[in-house]
């Protein structure tokens, strides 16, 4: 269970840093939306082990890091409104969203 | 009490958000919200200097279930001289002609309401709600520009800090794995007796984090395109008040939290501050372009912050202090001169080039001597020869800056005589706690006996 978590936060982290690196805006923005929920599964995971401090056999889960997993995912949800219409305000500005073609200088 | 500060911030900003912030008054409203903020922030300092910590426990929970909201020295002594910079700039603003558009005296107050209560929680999710709170209004804050190339550094600045946000999320979700608790001193109490060593890899995360908000040099990339392109009051806001984000979480998850984590970080500390000073200085100098010559200062000087936090221990402590908030009053003035024509703003651009460069009697100095007397009574004496060296570059572009910004143009229209006279009250300001440090070292001491222990 706990390898499975490790390597699908590994998974969508990793995918998330390679969609920031791309030139195109929306793709960064897919990308932090990736690293974002890649944090969120981390929590997730993080609540199994302080339950293991103290009990052996973890038989309810923890509800702590489902509270911080809900008030970050509704943070999550807030930025990337916020970016999508930073993004939409760069499109009317420069017609385009490919950082290359924005940032060429005149 | 404690929850005075946030509730005025709380309501104020609720009530911004309803009106239109393009009318003069409301700009005096927010301001009026961030003095009264600062009021009841001074009135918890006087009850921390009195000995007392006003703490208290959201929702009556009983401790160590509920979030702790608590005022200790290093939340007041940030929280005082952030909110009083805010209002200076606020004050400033507001003599300048007000706002130009509808959200931006609410997203000022939001800023300051996200940082007093990073300042104030003793919780690291809260930390991480309110520091949300503060980025993501300052994130709007730089999109409001006029202009596409505005917008363009919003998303740049907005997609860096989101990911220093994530890497924060992660090592809180490890401290919170590694001890079982998210309240700060329950947590350093745990890791203190942790048999595994010090969490080096749940600091390691906590310092690229911060790192990365402060802008320091393997990070550093985003500030000069922001700090530069934005406008002028924004980027004297985000260096003046938000950038303290940074030097705090250094101080209190550094120094409160895993101060073994730190001790084991500190050659890395020390090296990255170092370069930081080095590269910063040498792109600051190469710059013509006033807004981006103080822009690379500021990574520069930064850097100056995480050489106290390396040398450590109660000089290294109250120096990083000193130094982070000599810096942020320096910057704040900094730009708002630099945004400003006329008489009286050579003057002031010239106290806080001076403030920057280290010269008494400014500011500046009190954060130098500290930093020097630090490095001098540390292990680590070479570091002496490279703060002199630092400040000599930084004279050397504080200058150019000057010549740049007073000498070549004197053609442009005069700021508003009252903004001249605010601004040159501000600089005063500058030059009196230049004078008269006491107080700067008074906190500086008291949050160095709090984080490193043993008599004042």
């Amino acid at each position: 269970m706990n390898l499975a978590l490790a390597l699908c936060v590994a998974v969508v982290f990793g995918a998330g840093i390679r969609l920031m690196l791309d030139p195109d805006l929306v793709r960064i923005a897919a990308g932090t939306i990736l690293v974002s929920n890649a944090a969120n599964l981390f929590i997730m995971s993080a609540g199994t082990g302080a339950q293991a401090a103290g009990q052996a056999q973890a038989t309810t889960s923890d509800p702590l890091v489902q509270a911080l997993v809900l008030t970050s995912l509704v943070i999550t949800f807030g930025f990337t409104a916020l970016l999508f219409s930073i993004l939409h305000a760069i499109y009317r500005a420069w017609g385009t969203l490919d950082s290359h073609e924005i940032d060429r200088p005149e | 009490m404690i929850f005075v500060p946030l509730a005025i911030g709380w309501i104020a900003s609720l009530v911004l958000l309803a009106l239109d912030g393009r009318r003069r008054w409301v700009g005096w409203l927010a301001l009026a919200a961030v003095l009264g903020m600062l009021a009841a922030s001074v009135a918890l300092l006087w009850e921390v200097a009195a000995g007392r910590e006003p703490a208290v426990i959201a929702g009556g929970w009983p401790g160590g279930v509920g979030i702790r909201l608590r005022a200790d020295w290093l939340g007041i002594g940030y929280a005082v001289p952030v909110l009083g910079i805010i209002a200076a700039l606020l004050l400033i603003e507001n003599l300048r002609g007000g706002f130009l558009t509808r959200i931006g005296p609410a997203l000022v107050v939001l800023v300051s309401l996200g940082l007093t209560g990073v300042f104030f929680t003793a919780d690291a999710f809260n930390f991480y709600v309110f520091f949300e709170l503060s980025m993501g209004s300052a994130f709007a804050i730089t999109a409001l520009g006029t202009e596409g190339r505005h917008v363009r550094v919003s998303a740049t600045f907005m997609v860096t800090n989101i990911l220093g946000s994530v890497l924060f999320l992660i090592s809180v979700g490890g401290l919170y794995h590694a001890t079982g608790t998210l309240d700060m001193p329950v947590a350093a109490a745990r890791l203190g007796v942790d048999p595994f060593g010090p969490p080096v890899l749940v600091g390691t995360l906590f310092l690229a984090a911060f790192l990365l908000k402060l802008g320091i040099f393997p990070f550093h990339f985003w500030v000069p395109p922001v700090y530069g392109e934005t406008r002028v009051p924004a980027a004297a806001l985000l260096s003046g008040a938000l950038a303290n984000i940074g030097s705090y979480g250094l101080l209190r998850f550094g120094g409160e939290v895993m101060p073994d984590a730190l001790q084991a970080g500190r050659g890395l500390l020390l090296a990255i501050g170092a370069a930081t000073i080095l590269i910063g200085s040498m792109l600051a100098i190469s710059r013509q372009p006033v807004a981006e010559i103080l822009a690379y200062s500021s990574i520069a000087q930064n850097g100056y912050i995480l050489l106290a936090l390396g040398i450590g221990g109660r000089a290294g402590f109250a120096a990083a202090y000193i130094y982070a908030m000599v810096n942020s009053i320096g910057k704040a003035l900094l730009f708002t001169t630099a945004g400003s024509r006329g008489p009286m703003i050579g003057g002031a651009f010239l106290i806080g080039a001076m403030s920057t460069a280290g010269l008494p009697p400014a500011l500046g100095f009190v954060g130098k001597f500290a930093l020097f007397r630090a490095a001098w009574e540390g292990t680590d004496r070479w570091l002496v020869g490279w703060i002199i060296g630092g400040a000599l570059l930084a004279f050397l572009y504080m200058f150019q800056a000057f010549q740049q910004r007073f000498w070549l143009r004197e053609d442009e229209t005069h700021s508003a005589p009252s903004v001249r006279v605010a601004i040159a009250c501000f600089a005063v300001v500058a030059l009196v706690f230049g004078v008269w440090p006491e107080p700067l070292l008074g906190a500086g001491s008291q949050i160095a006996s709090l984080l490193a222990g043993g008599p004042r």
